[in-house]
Parts: C-alpha cells; sequence; structure tokens
C-alpha cells in the first residue's frame, strides 16, 4: 500500500490549477515524524473509485494548508514545513473500503495551550469533505512540547484524594434523580440521604441548571446545608458537583463564585459549553481550589459511531489538556455504550503518565504526559451494587462509580443504598488487598458482606438480574472482542 | 455516631488478623506504613500525630503489628489509623489508610449555622471531643 | 508458622511432600557452595527432616505448638555461617516456618544505642526488618558486657528474649560467634540458651578442603594454579594457617585477591610479551611464593 513519494518538485509544483494532493506534498511515506510533531490517526473511507492515498493525502491537506487548487501564496511561506504529511496508510483489518491513515503536523501549526485552535486544525474542515464517504479520528499523538503548554486538570487524582482524605478505594457517588423536576429543598434531601448513607459524592444531572422549578441558587443553598450535614454525622468530607454550565461565561462564573463562597469543594461543566469555556473554567478552578468535574454531554453524538466522527480517546486526551479533573469515561458493564478494550484504553489514557501504544485497546500511539495531572475518570449509568467485583476489576481503583438509580431506587431508601454501595465496595477491596480472586468470588465475598448489612442484602435481592447485553459499536480493530455479558 | 474515615469504615471492625492482611498487601506493594493517633477527628484535620515514623523496608506485617499493639498500650482510647505511602513517582501520597481502633464512645460533631447575608449560612463543624482539654477527650 | 496449605487426611507420600517444597535443591546447593563442612550439613539435613514432619504432624492436626526454631552457630569466622544462615532461611521459607524469609544481618552497633531511651527503639526498628524472616546476630556474646552493669545492650537482650518467646511464629533468631565466647555468654545468659532449639558447630576447615576452596574460588573467577603454584598454595595454607587471625575461607579469599593483583604486576611488567589466554588465567608459583607468609619472621600486620 505504501507506496513511493509522487510528489512534484520545482517549479512544475506551483503552476496555477488543478493538481492531485499525493502530488502536492501531502503524501510522504518516507517522512519520519519528528519528536514534537503532532501525529494524527483518522481512518478514511473514501467514495467508491476514490484512491485511498490520495483521500488520505487529501485529509492532510484540507487539515493543514491545502485548498482545493495552486495557489501561488504558498510561494511566500515555509510551505514544505507547514504541510501536514501522510506517511502511511494501512487497510483496516476485516473493514473493506476503509483505511488508517497517518498524518504528521509540525508543531508550527498549532497555538499554544488551545484546543479551539487544535481542533479547529484536526477537524476543523475535512470531515465533509465530499470525496471521503466518512471519517473518523481514531487518535493522536500529542508531543511533549505541546503537552507542556497545557495547564492540565485543576486538581489531579492525587490531590483530590488528599483534599477528601479517601484513600485505597473508588469514590462513590450518584446522580440525584428525578433528574427534572425536584425543588431544591427536595434535591437537597436527596443529596443529604446519599451523602448521609456513605456516598462521597452526589451529582447534578448535565441538564440541571436554572429552571422554572429550581433556580440555581436554590439548588446550591440547599445542596451545601445538604453537604455539611452529612458531613458532621459521618466525620467524612463529603461534595456534590454544582453544575455550573450556563449560557453565558459570565453566568457561568458568577455560579462558579457562589459554590467556591458556599464551600462546595467541586463544581461541574458539561461538555457541550465548549472546549475554550472548558479550558476558562479549569483555569478558574485552579486559582480556586476547586475541583472540576465534567460531564461528557453530548459526545455520542460524534464518538459512537465507528466509521465517523472523533473517538472519545481523542476526547478524552483533549480534555485532560484542558484541565478537567473528572470525566465520565464509561463503565463496561453499565447501560451506556463501552466494550471493555476500548473502554480501558479511555481509563489509561486519563491516568497514566505514559501510555504505551496497544492496537487492542485501540491506543495507536506511545503517549508522553509528561508529569501532566492525573485526570479521574468516573464510571455512570446502570451499575449496582451486585456488580462491584467486576467494576472493580475493569475500572481499577481510582476511579469514581455513581450509582444513581442504585442508590435512588433502593427499596429500602436513599441512605439505605448508599451504605449497600459503600459496604459491598469496602468489602471487595477488603478481600482484594487480602489476595482473594475477588473477580470469581465476587457474589460470595457480597453475600458475606451482606449477613451483616440488610441494606446491601436487599440491594442485591432488587439487582440480582440487571444486565445490559448488547453488542458494542466501536470496537478495537486489531483484536477479537466481545461485548461482555454479566 | 461512627466516624465513617478511612477505606474500612463501614465494615465491622477489622481483626487484628485482618489488620495485618491489609498491612502486607502494603508491604507487598512497596509502601511504608505508618502508624497515626488523635483525638480531635475533624474531617479536615489531616495531621494526625505520628506513632514513630512510617516504617520503611519493612518485609512482613508483624512488625507493625508490633507497633500498633504498643500504640495501643498508650493511646487505646482514641483513634489510630494506618497510612500506607507510596513514593513512586507521579503519586508521593497515600496509597491506603483506615481506622484500626476508635473510643469507646464516639461523640461525633457539631454543625454551627453561622446566618449571614441574605440566605448564606457559614458551616463549621466541630468535635465534641475537643470541647475537653488534649489528653483528657475519651475518658 | 503460616501452614495456609491443606490440612492432610489419610496416608503420606513423603518424597512427594519433600519434592513439593523443594529443599532437596537447596540442600544440594548448599553442596555445592560449601566445601567439606560434614558435621554442618548432616545437622542441617537433620533439621530440615525434622521440620518437614512437623510440617505434616500439623497438617494431620497432631500437633498446632510452633516449634522453638532459635539457633546458635559457633566457629571461627571464615567457616560458611553467614552462608549457612541463607540456606537455612531458604528452607525455613520453603516449609512454611518463616513467611518471608529474609536475612537480616547485624552485630551489637545495629541492635544498641549510645544513650538512654536510644537502644529500644534501635533494637525494635532491626525486629521488625526482620520479621518473617531470620535474624542473624554475629558475634552475638558483645551485647554482653559483665564489666559494665548499666551497658545498654542488656536491654537489647530483654526486648530480643522476649520477641524471641512470644514471637515464635513471626522470626527465627540466630546467634553467631567463636564457640568459646558464644559458651560464656549462654552462661551468663540462660535466657537465651533455653530459647535456643539447635546448636551447630562450624569446624575449622582441613587443608585439602582450603585448597579445594581456593580452586573454587578461582575457577569462578576464571584463574587457575599452575601445578608449582598449586604446590606453593599448600605450603602457604599450613605456614598461614599457623599465624594468628587467620580466618578460613575469608583468609583465603583475601591471600587470592593478593595473588592476583601480584600476576597483575607480573605481567605487566614484561609490555613486549604476546599473551595467551592460558597466561592471563594463569597464577604461577612467583605469585604465591612472594607472599610475606613465606618470608621468616615477618610482622604480624600483613599477611599477604
Amino acid at each position: 500500500m505504501n507506496d513511493l513519494s509522487m510528489t512534484v518538485r520545482g517549479k512544475d509544483r506551483y503552476k496555477s490549477g488543478v493538481m492531485e494532493y499525493k502530488k502536492m506534498g501531502y503524501w510522504e511515506p518516507d517522512y519520519e515524524p519528528k519528536d514534537t510533531d503532532i501525529i494524527a490517526l483518522f481512518r478514511v473511507t473514501p467514495q467508491d473509485g476514490v484512491d485511498p492515498i490520495e483521500a488520505s493525502a487529501a485529509v492532510a491537506g484540507e487539515s493543514s494548508t491545502a485548498t482545493w487548487t495552486v495557489v501561488w501564496t504558498d510561494r511566500l511561506t515555509a510551505a514544505e514545513k507547514y504541510r501536514a504529511k501522510c506517511y502511511r496508510v494501512d487497510p483496516v483489518p476485516n473493514s473493506p473500503g476503509q483505511y488508517f491513515a497517518y498524518i504528521a503536523y509540525d508543531l508550527d501549526l498549532f497555538e499554544n495551550g488551545s484546543i479551539a485552535n487544535l481542533s479547529a486544525s484536526i477537524i476543523g474542515n475535512v470531515f465533509g469533505f465530499k470525496p471521503l464517504k466518512a471519517l473518523r479520528l481514531e487518535d493522536m499523538r500529542l508531543p511533549v512540547a505541546y503537552v507542556k503548554t497545557f495547564q492540565g486538570p485543576a486538581t489531579g487524582i492525587v490531590v483530590e484524594r488528599e483534599r477528601m482524605d479517601k484513600f485505597g478505594r473508588p469514590l462513590l457517588g450518584a446522580t440525584v434523580k428525578p433528574k427534572l423536576g425536584l425543588s431544591g429543598r427536595n434535591y437537597g434531601r436527596v443529596v443529604y440521604e446519599a451523602l448521609k448513607g456513605g456516598l462521597d459524592f452526589t451529582k447534578d444531572d448535565e441538564n440541571i441548571n436554572s429552571q422554572p422549578f429550581m433556580h440555581w441558587r436554590e439548588r446550591f443553598l440547599y445542596c451545601m446545608e445538604a453537604v455539611n450535614k452529612a458531613q458532621a454525622a459521618s466525620g467524612e468530607i463529603k461534595g456534590t458537583y454544582l453544575n455550573v454550565t450556563a449560557g453565558t461565561m459570565e453566568d457561568m462564573y458568577e455560579r462558579a463564585e457562589f459554590a467556591k463562597q458556599l464551600g462546595s469543594v467541586i463544581i461541574m461543566i458539561d461538555l457541550v459549553i465548549g472546549y475554550t469555556a472548558i479550558q476558562s473554567m479549569a483555569k478558574w478552578a485552579r486559582r480556586n481550589d476547586m475541583i472540576l468535574h465534567l460531564h461528557r454531554a453530548g459526545h455520542s453524538t460524534y464518538t459512537r459511531q465507528r466509521n465517523h466522527g472523533v473517538s472519545f480517546r481523542v476526547i478524552a486526551k483533549w480534555m485532560r489538556l484542558a484541565g478537567v479533573d473528572h470525566i465520565h469515561a464509561g463503565t463496561v458493564v453499565g447501560k451506556l455504550e463501552g466494550d471493555p478494550a476500548t473502554t480501558r484504553g479511555y481509563y489509561d489514557i486519563c491516568r497514566e503518565d505514559f501510555n504505551p501504544a496497544k492496537l487492542e485497546h485501540g491506543v495507536f500511539f506511545d503517549q508522553n504526559w509528561a508529569s501532566l495531572n492525573k485526570l479521574m475518570p468516573v464510571a455512570s449509568g446502570g451499575i449496582h451494587a451486585g456488580q462491584m467485583h467486576q467494576l472493580l476489576d475493569h475500572l481499577g481503583e481510582d476511579v469514581i462509580l455513581q450509582f444513581g438509580g442504585g442508590t435512588i431506587g433502593h427499596p429500602m431508601g436513599i441512605q439505605a443504598g448508599a451504605t449497600a454501595n459503600r459496604v459491598a465496595l469496602e468489602a471487595m477491596i477488603l478481600a482484594r488487598n487480602e489476595g482473594r480472586d475477588y473477580l470469581h468470588e465476587g457474589p460470595e465475598i457480597l453475600a458475606k458482606a451482606a449477613a451483616t448489612c440488610t441494606p446491601l442484602k436487599a440491594a442485591l435481592e432488587v439487582w440480582k438480574d440487571v444486565t445490559f447485553n448488547y453488542e458494542s459499536t466501536d470496537m478495537p480493530d486489531y483484536a477479537p472482542t466481545a461485548s461482555v455479558s454479566m | 455516631m461512627r466516624i465513617t474515615q478511612g477505606a474500612f469504615s463501614f465494615l465491622p471492625d477489622l481483626t487484628d488478623e485482618q489488620i495485618s492482611r491489609q498491612v502486607q498487601y502494603c508491604l507487598g506493594k512497596g509502601w511504608a506504613v505508618n502508624i497515626e493517633f488523635t483525638d480531635d477527628p475533624h474531617p479536615r484535620n489531616n495531621f494526625w500525630e505520628m506513632w514513630g515514623l512510617p516504617m520503611f523496608d519493612l518485609r512482613d506485617a508483624a512488625g507493625v503489628m508490633m507497633e500498633l499493639n504498643e500504640c495501643r498500650k498508650v493511646y487505646g482510647d482514641r483513634y489510630i489509623r494506618m497510612s500506607a505511602f507510596d513514593s513512586s513517582h507521579g503519586w508521593e501520597s497515600l496509597r491506603l489508610s483506615f481506622i484500626v481502633n476508635r473510643p469507646k464512645d464516639e461523640p461525633g460533631f457539631r454543625l454551627e449555622r453561622h446566618e449571614v447575608d441574605g440566605r448564606n449560612i457559614r458551616y463549621t463543624t466541630t468535635s465534641y471531643a475537643v470541647d475537653r482539654p488534649e489528653g483528657q477527650r475519651y475518658r | 508458622m503460616d501452614l495456609d496449605v491443606v490440612p492432610m487426611t489419610g496416608n503420606v507420600n513423603l518424597r512427594e511432600e519433600l519434592e513439593a517444597v523443594g529443599i532437596e535443591e537447596i540442600l544440594t546447593q548448599l553442596d555445592r557452595e560449601l566445601i567439606g563442612l560434614k558435621p554442618v550439613k548432616t545437622r542441617i539435613r537433620e533439621i530440615a527432616s525434622l521440620l518437614l514432619i512437623e510440617r505434616i504432624r500439623k497438617r494431620m492436626g497432631l500437633t498446632s505448638e510452633v516449634p522453638t526454631l532459635h539457633m546458635s552457630f559457633t566457629g571461627n569466622p571464615g567457616t560458611g555461617k553467614t552462608t549457612v544462615a541463607l540456606r537455612i532461611a531458604s528452607i525455613l521459607h520453603r516449609l512454611g516456618f518463616v513467611r518471608r524469609g529474609q536475612v537480616v544481618s547485624v552485630t551489637r552497633d545495629e541492635l544498641v544505642g549510645q544513650y538512654i531511651g536510644h537502644t529500644a527503639p534501635k533494637t525494635k526498628e532491626i525486629l521488625k526488618k526482620a520479621m518473617g524472616g531470620v535474624l542473624f546476630i554475629d558475634e552475638a556474646y558483645y551485647l554482653h558486657r559483665p564489666d559494665n552493669e548499666r551497658d545498654y545492650g542488656q536491654e537489647a537482650i530483654e526486648i530480643l528474649l522476649q520477641v524471641m518467646e512470644s514471637q515464635r511464629e513471626d522470626l527465627v533468631v540466630i546467634l553467631a560467634g567463636y564457640g568459646d565466647r558464644m559458651e560464656k555468654f549462654f552462661g551468663s545468659n540462660p535466657g537465651f540458651r533455653s530459647r535456643i532449639a539447635h546448636h551447630i558447630d562450624f569446624p575449622d576447615y582441613a587443608d585439602d578442603e582450603l585448597l579445594a576452596i581456593a580452586e573454587l574460588m578461582l575457577g569462578d573467577m576464571n584463574y587457575r594454579f599452575s601445578a608449582a603454584a598449586r604446590e606453593a598454595f599448600v605450603r602457604y595454607i599450613t605456614l598461614r594457617k599457623a599465624q594468628p587471625l587467620f580466618s578460613n575461607a575469608r583468609s583465603i579469599r583475601n591471600a587470592l585477591d593478593r595473588m592476583r593483583l601480584r600476576q597483575a604486576s607480573r605481567l605487566v611488567a614484561d609490555l613486549d610479551r604476546v599473551l595467551s589466554a592460558e597466561d592471563i588465567m594463569s597464577l604461577e608459583a612467583s605469585d604465591v611464593l612472594a607472599s610475606r607468609v613465606f618470608a621468616n619472621g615477618s610482622s604480624p600486620a600483613n599477611y599477604g
């Protein structure tokens, strides 16, 4: 597949007219990416009859310096440096008509510390390009030189744990339900019950902002009463993610300031506020000792389809650069999309200082994070206490497990629901540390813990048959995987 | 009330055998275990008193248990916890922390509310135990 | 004792038991790395057999006691006490009588402090590191200074005795040193004597054993004696043993190191010579005979 260079050189290169992208210098099979280059991996699906090399070169061209025709003004620039170079095109295993295109971009093409600029360059233009049926940004290698221009997570996993005084186990959370309609006072009740029962965090849902049924200030005031009361009742630090998402930056800052004034340890934002707003809030969070939770609202519109859009692993990388502290990254066993190997790849991107390329997890490049803070992944959506051993096995220790329905839907009440989750978690960690084969003995371990904890017994009984077994739509291409059935 | 700080507070109090296994897990990971005690378990009281230094280079939990028993002899009426420190790059902080001893009676905390401007309230959590002088809090 | 193994019922196949724990290979290793020492090796085999049976009895529910395993190793320096301690620790570990199997080797300085309140933390620090393994105290008699009643060594002794008694499942203590001095030490500290289950005496090496040790050491370093050098070294051994401060295998190692030095000087003295591998590996009689041991009336300060 990887042919020789076809680049036209010298005078002919700049002759007016239309020239194939692969001849304009966007296909350079001999190019060896520099340590400082940004590398993007695209899944390219050319229209029928379009040469995959030409299609890939076009992606390189359209995401860097090219336009549809030759322009003489190129000759006023160091054009060869600025041209993105597609240096490798591989057919995608078992997917006829799809190709992986590796494209290298010189660092000078990007502005320091700007996800807006990075994303505008890489995905700004090319996704609607007519000669392509579909295009997906699968992964990116971000050079250390570029990583170092970003703040990174405002708090990071280690400092978050120190601030919360919680070590050695996943943190527990719950999203307040129903997500719409509760008054501030009723809402605070749910928060209090869940925190007192044993959760570390509660959470606003993505679309809880400031609606007729509950003004944001009401929510904040009642929630902080609940947090403080639960803190005094347990002797533990507690938090509730106050969603400051709003229509303007001014509104968001106002809400964040109020949360800080009330003594909240954490606020949250939605992905839909945009990359620049996220970076601004991350800066604010660092200045104000605030943990910043990100709800990846809306991401599935462009991350879920295997052949088009942007992989969530790229979004996760961008969000680690942008500086949020928490990000929803999948549960494997819950109700939302998530193949185990792919999800493992996301978690590694959030939590490790170095990600070695691991095709079976969908990670295409070595990625050095150069000591950028670690980002705490959040597992949320359709999980319950009976899955604790599987969750621990798939997701590890540095994760927030959010049991919304699995707490609030408990037959004995919210406190009991929270206690069931906490007891199940502590029993599982205890067993793991003792060296037991907790994955296989999980049900036994839970049953034993339930013998001295009625709420856990009830939880195991109610949700014993709940599973979400559907085929994943997004899986790694390089290893046979099956969707888990638990 | 029962203070639920630490990794295992929702379980029945750990036996020495169970504590020893957790300590062995930490030693196996190469973490240094520290014994800490306090008579003020305020959630933001990070710095409990240290019973000696974190124990580096230990192979077996029996050494830590020996110190825990010594510590209990002196401060058995207070909170005692085990904290495990990981010195590896990128972490350099605690990896596990759990309570191994509690006073017979845990009085808990008072929540004080100061009404300030508008509907704002300033909250203060105070350990009931600190109403009495240090050293006399759990007699 | 960490015998989290399946309880036993029915008959026992001793061979299978022995192979399962793999102590035979440790004993073979000991045979290989230590020349001679017949009585020592026999004692270790006896102890290993005893422990194997003890382990089986335990699993059959015939005993529940934790056996006393503390030992004393007596003998002159360089007779292999430290090496044997390492192997004993492995045997104890494989049989499940210690949980980790490390050996922490100390002398008085690491246990005893310089001022009031210094000793207990020092001793405990060492004990904590040795938990799960073997604490090897070399020249243990220095812990006790009969001439000084207020010596801090006594404090260390008391802590040691207490742990040796109450934490038998957590560590094994080996006290080592010269035979006569150990005897005196036990005489004035009967607490130790009563807590020691196994005494092993390490005899001095015979001349031919010392020669075998030398050749083993040289072989490991890819050197060898020429025939004349070998003959000279036999004489060296006889002479050196008669002189003070002889410490068996350790003296042999030191002597070989100096001979290698002389060999190198000899070779380098003639830069025009073309050397074969044989030349470079070979120690000649002159390398041995230059030792001061051969010079009559030499000062005892330097036994090159």
